[in-house]
Parts: structure tokens; sequence; C-alpha cells
């Protein structure tokens, strides 16, 4: 592999390296754990690397707690996410999909822009900030800025709205409404690391005192070209007491949740077993 | 009592761990010579076609490219390689299978080589292919395999290897059963996946025809009359160098077309070539566990005593013939041998397809034997409405025992090994116990029968020795034998410790070079501390008869009872340092180096024409008590706890042993339960690791070992060879673990989270059939 890299270490120089590049070939690279594996298999003879990975500004690197919400930068690493006690507490569902992400040492340099903008359908991070309802938070090399929801953003297999102008600088989770929830990441693999979901399912379900469901989110890895939120399955539990779900309630649930899951057959999975597990899985997460 | 010993049987860290842990361990991909070229191939688009034309000219004419050779090269004057001679290093007019080499180029850099390999045109003319065994057995399928004496050896033109044999009335024995289960069970491609890629670098002199190859082989002196045959050239005149090498677990048994290409490209060019591979080149080109179906029909009597074996193989032996189609040799043992088996019949036959070739991989045939023989009894058992650790216990080996095919159990762990899985493992309560609601446990047992002390396979299973002891003490040992990471050489410094006091700082193992060590048959069979110990031990004797003599004669005392410790010789008040013993040998009359050498031959037999005879210094048995919890929700099984329990004759380094256990297992629980070549007509549709689930450290449930020690006399300090040993009724136990859990039995491997789910699906459907 040969190419060029420019380092860069504050915004200004992101933004301006971007900019001056507009007219050539250039892949951005903060942990490098996807793009490496992706360079080796094309010609890197005319690629630049904008390397952000000693990016110092703090937009793009800190979590931060704010009134509405939390707010994650862009090169925060799946590690960082995993030992955030607040992330742990009140979004479940982040913790367990970095936590379990690839294996220590790629979780120590994976970021989250990186998880979003490799726009996998099993990416872990990215299901279960669907499932959160994150919105991005995007600028451009002429200092220009735009949010957008991030289900909104990812527009097909390997396709975002992302320009080639533009970065993720960091991303927003609303803040939950009541601390009654019901929040998790399952992950279905044939290995406890080093593995891609076969099947993923993202939720986080709030409900107030009384156990009145008031918000759903419900995300499905793996089962389609691009990471589903699950709106009917989400729309049919508002309302609803979680301490009265049927067993009929939570059949139907997850019918629901089967109407956004078209997979495929591949190598490491049949279509059939795809199905199967996110069907069966979809019934357990209220037990 | 056994003696008393000061360094065996105390754990020691390896003498290459620091190298490994910090970097510092110099593997063949470390290797750079001057003026050294890189070297790729071009490998057939199809795996089944003709060959129309090859063109190289715009590869030669790339910037770089320095040599192209294809089969119509000059310098390609070549024998036929692979044990039946059946396998064109370089492949012209057809190819079969797609691993097929067509071309290579030398280059100065990896990347212009592989570019130039994009410049080569191949005009094909694509044909089907036969990928089914079976389907390559009838009449209307055409030859597979040009080179292949299937037609006068075995009465088909596309068999390439067949076993037979038998012991014991078959027919008086089915008469005696009251149980018989008879069962078909299906085997998977799976692969080594050594962490260090195959490699070699190969120097070529043209002024005195000499050639050095650093190489990853795991047997360099059966490699060095392979490479000779391969390419017209005395062996002798080959060099063989192993750098270290990263996992071999059989892979490296036999020599690959990638070897001698290599050498053709360093000849044309005129400069040293090297080439590696790549992650994908490993998993297509990397020879197989062998894959196989095995028809097995067993019986026992009322009691639960096995009366016989029936078993007829077919295996898919890929277009050409390697290792693998030779696994009966110890197939055979297993079907005949594992437990107290009065009668067997065993055919094989291994088939030519347009699949890739299997070779050796760690217990050589033994997992996929043992996996259909103990879930047979497991069968059995409940059919007789016994207990699974009781069949067990009363049919088996024990010591003194000549089995049928002549295997002589001098000693024998084969009843404290099971003993001891079933009572660490409580088996009878877990076996009882309920299962669960969606996480369902379950426990099974497996056994294994192997070889523990070589196995004489080729006409010589021996290991020499050089020994030198140099004017300052250090001990240098010279073996024929190969260190690929089990720990052998280790071993051979805490023999040389314990026998001549000499510190550990002071022993230096040489054993990578075939032009200094003496002859050894490789690194196979779990034989590498038993052959390598036992020649390291008989030269160590020799060596203290001359230390004995000369300290005799330097202290003026009359004895042979000297104690060897502390880098000193003592006898009762009278002390003398070996250091200075080996000094006044070389500067006092009548001058003479402090040197010796000496060939241990194990004293196993060469089988006779019906694979009968003691063909090994002694056996190694196993029991394996394994839990799993099998989650219905996904179809997955974890294995929770593993017992493992084995007559290793004598620990001799606890902590290497266990190491060989743990890695064992792992490559045994892949086997069982995520591991998987998928082949799709010919062609591999999973080579990384992303798609081939070799089991990470993670996955790795907690290990309970229990060595059982029965001091063979045959091994060193009463050791048996323990290596292969893990793996083999890993598979088998784990099986019969999901069957107690589920009450569904699976009779092909991997034992996916898909199978699981398939398999409770029509489970569920039958259990409503009956309701309604």
């Amino acid at each position: 592999m040969d190419f060029e890299v420019i380092n860069t270490t504050t915004s200004d120089e992101l933004l301006k390296a971007i900019a001056a590049n507009q007219n050539s070939n250039f892949r951005i690279g903060a942990g490098f754990t996807d793009l490496i594996n992706q360079l080796k298999k094309q010609n890197t003879e005319e690629l630049t690397i904008i390397n952000i990975a000693q990016l110092k500004d703090e937009a793009y690197t800190q979590i931060v707690e704010e009134a509405d919400g939390l707010r994650i930068g862009t090169l925060a690493t799946a590690s960082d996410i995993v030992d955030n006690n607040f992330i742990r507490e009140n979004y479940p569902v982040l913790h367990q999909a970095a936590s379990k992400l690839a294996c220590t040492q790629i979780r120590n340099v994976a970021t989250l822009g990186g998880n979003i903008c490799n726009v996998s359908p099993s990416g872990d991070m990215t299901a279960s900030l669907i499932a959160l309802k994150a919105t991005c938070h995007i600028v451009d090399c002429n200092g220009g800025e735009r949010a957008e929801l991030l289900s909104d953003f990812i527009i097909g297999l390997k396709k975002t709205t992302l320009k080639k102008n533009e970065i993720i600088k960091n991303i927003t989770i609303p803040m939950n409404d009541h601390h009654n929830i019901i929040s998790g990441y399952e992950k279905v693999g044939s290995r406890k690391s080093m593995e891609i979901a076969i099947v993923s399912l993202g939720y986080h379900i709030q409900m107030n005192n009384d156990g009145t469901i008031t918000d759903a989110g419900v995300s499905c890895g793996a089962v389609a070209p691009t990471i589903p939120f699950a709106t009917s399955a989400c729309d049919f539990l508002l309302g609803k007491d979680i301490q009265d779900l049927t067993e009929a309630d939570k059949e139907e649930f997850a019918n629901k949740v089967m109407e956004y899951a078209s997979p495929i057959s591949d190598v490491r999975a049949s279509e059939w077993y795809r199905k199967e597990v996110l069907f069966n899985l979809s019934q357990t997460i209220f037990s | 009592m056994e003696k008393e010993l000061k360094v065996i049987g105390k754990s020691h860290r390896k003498l290459d761990g620091k190298e490994r842990v910090s970097g510092k361990a110099v593997y063949g991909h470390d290797i750079e010579l001057p003026n050294m070229l890189h070297g790729s191939i071009l490998r057939t688009a199809h795996p089944c076609a003709e060959i129309i034309s090859i063109d190289t000219s715009k590869a030669e004419a790339l910037e770089g490219v320095e040599c192209v050779i294809t089969a119509d090269d000059d310098v390609y004057d070549v024998n036929n390689i692979s044990y039946k001679r059946d396998h064109p290093i370089l492949k012209k007019g057809t190819v079969n299978c797609n691993r097929d080499e067509i071309a290579a180029v030398a280059a100065r850099t990896k990347e212009i080589a592989d570019k130039a390999l994009q410049l080569i045109e191949v005009e094909y003319n694509v044909k089907k292919g036969i990928y089914d065994p079976v389907e390559a057995l009838k009449n209307e399928a055409p030859q597979i395999n040009e080179f292949g004496k299937g037609k006068e050896q075995f009465g088909n033109k596309n068999m390439a290897e067949s076993f037979h044999y038998e012991h014991g009335n078959l027919e008086e024995q089915k008469a005696k059963s009251k149980v018989i289960v008879k069962r078909t069970y299906e085997l998977p491609r799976v692969t080594h996946a050594c962490m260090a890629t195959s490699n070699i670098t190969a120097e070529f002199s043209p002024f005195d025809g000499r050639l050095t190859l650093w190489s990853s082989t795991q047997v360099p002196f059966l490699y060095q009359r392979d490479i000779a045959h391969a390419l017209k050239m005395e062996p002798s005149k080959i060099r063989i160098i192993q750098p270290i090498i990263g996992g071999g677990f059989g892979s490296k048994l036999d020599m690959h077309p990638f070897e001698p290409i290599c050498v053709l490209l360093a000849k044309k060019s005129g400069k040293p070539v090297q080439i590696l591979f790549s992650r994908e080149e490993e998993f297509v080109l990397s020879p197989t566990r062998q894959p196989m179906v095995i028809d097995l029909t067993t019986g026992c009597d009322e009691n639960g005593k096995f009366t016989f074996r029936e078993v007829e193989i077919i295996k898919d032996n890929g277009a050409y013939t390697s290792w693998g189609a030779t696994t009966p040799f110890v197939m055979m043992q297993s079907y005949s041998s594992l437990y107290q088996v009065p009668a067997c019949k065993f055919d094989s036959h291994a088939v030519y397809t347009n699949n890739p070739f299997a070779g050796s991989f760690r217990g050589y045939g033994n997992p996929q034997a043992t996996f259909s023989i103990e879930t047979n009894i497991d069968l059995m058992a409940e059919e007789l409405g016994m207990d699974q650790s009781e069949i067990r216990l009363i049919n088996a080996n024990y010591k003194g025992e000549v089995t049928g095919q002549g295997l002589h159990f001098k000693t024998c762990g084969a009843i404290p090994a099971l003993e001891k899985v079933i009572d660490e493992s409580d088996f009878e309560k877990a076996n009882a116990e309920p299962k669960g609601d969606r996480y369902k446990k379950g426990i099974g047992l497996g056994s294994m029968l192997h070889v523990g002390g070589g196995a004489k396979i080729y006409r010589s299973d021996g290991c020499g020795t050089v020994l030198k002891l140099d004017d300052y003490g250090y001990l240098t040992i010279i073996t024929g034998s190969n260190e690929i990471g089990q720990g052998s050489e280790t071993v051979l410094a805490m023999i040389a410790m314990e026998e001549l006091g000499i510190a550990e700082e002071k022993i230096k193992v040489i054993n990578t070079d075939t032009d200094v060590k003496p002859w050894d048959v490789g690194v196979h069979a779990s034989r590498t501390s038993f052959v390598a110990g036992n020649s390291l031990l008989g030269a160590i004797k020799l060596m203290k008869e001359k230390l004995n003599k000369k300290a005799v004669a330097l202290l003026d005392v009359v004895t042979d009872d000297w104690e060897y410790a502390d880098g000193k010789m003592t006898f009762n008040e009278f002390e003398i340092k070996i250091d200075k013993v080996a000094r006044e040998m070389h500067f006092g009359t009548p001058h003479e180096l402090c040197t010796v050498n000496y060939f241990y031959e194990p004293p196993s037999k060469f089988q006779d024409k019906d694979f009968k005879g003691d063909v090994s210094g002694n056996y190694a048995f196993a029991s394996q008590a394994i839990e799993v919890e099998v989650d219905t929700v996904t179809g997955n099984v974890e294995v929770l706890n593993v017992h493992v329990s084995q007559d290793v004759g004598r620990v001799l380094n606890p902590i290497g042993l266990q190491g060989q256990m743990e890695g064992g297992l792992a490559t045994g629980i892949g086997y069982a339960l995520t591991e998987e070549m998928i082949y799709e007509n010919g062609e591999l549709k999973n080579p990384s690791f992303h798609g081939y689930k070799l089991l990470t450290a993670t996955d790795m449930p907690p290990v309970h070992f229990y060595p059982i020690e029965t001091y063979d006399e045959a091994g060193p300090y009463g050791s048996k060879g323990a290596g292969e040993a893990p793996l083999i009724p890993t598979a088998a136990a784990i099986a019969n673990a999901v069957s107690n859990a589920l009450g569904v039995t699976f009779y092909s491997l991997p034992i996916t989270a898909e199978k699981v789910l398939r398999a409770l699906k029509e489970q569920k459907e039958k259990n409503k059939e009956v309701l309604v």
C-alpha cells in the first residue's frame, strides 16, 4: 500500500485538508480498523488519507452530558463508550453494543464516526444509535453545519447523505424521559469476540412510573441493506402497560419487527436462520 | 515409586517464549536476502477446465518483473509430486481444482509480482467438474486425475486410495448382539489456520548446484527428499533451514507446489526468491482436514459389551493425493482398538473430485473416527437403557491388552481417565438434571486412543542427537527434531538440566538446519518429546560415560556413581566442576572434545500388509466430559466446562502440557461447533477469518485437566506423546452433550446454531403432530 497521508490535529487543519482535496480521491481515517482492510483490496496509488486520529478538538472527541441529551464526539472510541458510566446507566443499548464490538484491541481505537460512516448493516454502535433516535451533527469544509437523524442519514447499502466536503463532528442522543427503561443490544454470532453480527436487535423502551410505555426505539441489524428503525413495532408498544403484555402481544410485536427484515443468505447464515432468530429474539426482550 | 526428579515435572517456561511475545522471533516472513525477489503464483480461475492458451508476454514486459515461468519453460524439468506422484507442480492442458498453479512470477516487489499476474492471459474451456465423490465413482464420470492409477489398483478410475482391514469373526459377533446401531456421519473440511502463513525463501547457487531453503516445513528431512525428487536433485545438495514456525498442526507435513515453484523461480532468475502466502491464499491453498462420510454399524450384547464395528468410509480426495488419503492408518486403530472390540471390518475409499485435496491435521483422521464411535456408543447405551458412563467403563481398554490389530498396551490409563472425568464432572448427576428453559444444559463423554510413542510409518521413526559440552561448561544439544511451537525443545533442555545438572542459561538447543543436525523423521504423531527425549537420554548416557571416566582419572577415585548437580560432579567427598572435566579432556592427554552422538530408533514395528502390528512405542488414552449450554433462542452452543483426563505416562513440563491441552481443545471445540470451509462447486466461499469461524481466546471455557501418570518404560521418564490427543474426543463429547441437552442427535459437524435451531423446530413440529 502506497498513499499520501495528511495528519490533522485541529478542526481547522481538518477542514482545510478536506477543502484542499475536493478534486482528488481521499478517505478520512481515525481508528483505521475497517479502512486498512478496505485499502488492501483497492489500488491506493492515487489515494490520500486524511488522518484524524490525533485531532485534539473536544467537539470531535468528548462525551458530554447536556441539558437535553448526550453529545458524543465522532472520535470517541468504542472503549470510551464502554467506560462511560452515564451511558452505562442511561443507554444500556449503546453500552452493550460498544462492548460487543470486535475485541478489546479494536475497541480501543475504533471510533463512533467510523462505525457510522462505514455504513455496514451490521454496525453495532450504529444499530444501537438508531434505536436511540440519535442525530448526526455534520460540518462542511466551508464552516457550514447541519443536523440529521441518523436513520435518515443512512440511505442505502454503503450509502449516506454525507457529501464529499463534509464530516460528522458528533452525534446527540435525546435525554430519557423516564428512568424506567428496558434497553439492550442482542448480538447473534458464533464467536464471543471478533464477530460481526449475523443478526442484531437494539431496543430502548421507556415507561412512566405506572409502567405505561411512553417511548420506544427498536432497530435490527444485518437483516436488510440498511439498519431499519422498526417504526410499526415501536408504535405498537406505545401506550401499552409493560406488565400487561401478553404472549400474543409479544408475538405481534415480533411479527411487526419482522416486517423490517429482508435478510439474505450468505456463508455466515441463511435467510431462514436470520429471520428465525430475529423473531425469537424480539419475543424475548420483555421477559 | 518413581525416582524423585528436580527439573522434570516442574513447570518451565518455553525457551523461546520471550522472543515470541516480544516480536523478536524471526519467522520466514522476516527473512531478507541480498537481491531477493518476490514470487507470486497465478492460479486457475476455474476449478475444472481445459487450458487453451497461456500468454505471459505482457507480464514479462512489466518493469520490475525478472522472470515468468509456466509448465512449458525450459527450467521446468521436474517430477510430479505427492506420495502418489499424481500432482504436477505447474499445470498445463487441464486444471482440476481451485488451487491449480498455472504460472509464476518473480519480481522486485510483491506488488509488481501481483500486478504481473493480472497481465497473464489464460484462455479456458470451462468444464462442469465433479464435486461429489459418489458422482465421481459412477461409470459415466470422466477420469479426473490423468495420473491416477485407480483403474489398475482399485477397479475404478477415480479411486485414489483404498484401505481394507478386519479382525475377529464379524458374523458371529453380530449374532451375539442385542443392540445394533447403524448411522451415517458427515465430517467437514476445516483448516489449520496457522497464525503465520505459509512461506518459503529459496537461494540456488549455479556454481555448485546447491540449494538453500528457508522453509516452514515440519518434516525437514522428508521435505529435503521430496524437493530433491520434485526437482531431480541430489537430496544432500539441499539445505533446509527452518526459521521460527508460527503454527504447523500437520499442515506442513507435505510439500506443496509453491515450494518447488519458488526454487524454479530462483533458478531461472539467478536470484533468491521468496513466496509468502496472504491470509486468503492460506485458506485456499493449505491442506485441510480430510472430509468424509462414515457409515458406522456397531453392536453390543445384552450386558453392554461391545461385539463388533463395521465401517465404510468415502473420502473426498480432491484432485490430487496428499496425506489426507492415508488417515485410515490412524482411523483403523480407533475403530479396531478404542475400547475392546472383538470384531471389526473397515473399508475406506478416497475418491478423486475437483475439490481441493486434504492433508494431515493434528489427530490425523482420529477426531472423525472418534466422533462416530462415541456417538454410536451413546445411542447403544440409550437403546439398552444403560448409563453412558457405565457402558464405556465396562468396555474400556486395559493394561496388558493386545488388541485385534496387535496394539500392545503395556501401560493403559483408559479406565482411570474415564473414572476421573466422570467423577470430577459429577457426570451422572449432570446427565440426569433437568435441562432448563431457554438455556438447556447438557453433558457428554468422549474417549480416545492415539499413538504415544511415535508411529512406524516410515522405514525409520528415529531421531539423532549430537551433544557438545564446551570448555566453559555450556552444553549444545544438536537434535534432529524440530520445534514448531509445541515446546519440545524446552523439554529437551529440561532433560539435560535434570541429567547433567547444567543450568538452563548454559544450554543451547540447535535444531533448525539439515546441514548441521542429524536425521529425524519430523514433527508428527505426537512423537517429538518421546523420540527426541529418548535420543537425548541415550546421548547423555554416552557423555556421562566419558565424563565419569575422566573424573575418575582426575580425582583418583574408583566409582561410576557420580551425581550431577549445580554444574558439578560429586561422589562422596569428591567433587569437581563439570567444565573443568571438559577442559581437562580437551587440554590433557589424549586430547579429546567432550562430544557424543547417538541415534534412537523406537522399538515399534512396521505394520504387516493387513495393517496389524504394534506400531507405536506406547499408547495414549484420554477421556473428556464436557458441559454445554444451548441457547434455544439463537441455537448457539456454549461450552461451559471441559474436564479432560489423559494418560500422558508422566508429566514432563506441566505448563507446556497444559498449553497443549488448551490449544488442542480450542481446535476441537471449533471443529465441533463453528469451523467449516464452505465449498460450492469447487470454490471456497469463506477464505477469511470473517467467514471462517476460528474461535478466539474469549470463547475458551475453563479447562480442568487431570493428567494420569502410568510411567510407561518406553518413554523418557515414563512419558507418552500428548500433542494430538486433547482435540480428538472433543467434538464427540460436545455432540453427546448437545444431544443430552436437547434430546436430538447430530450426525454432522460443525453443530452450528442454524443446525440446532432447525433441529429444535423439527422437534417442536413432531411434538405438535404427536399432540394432534
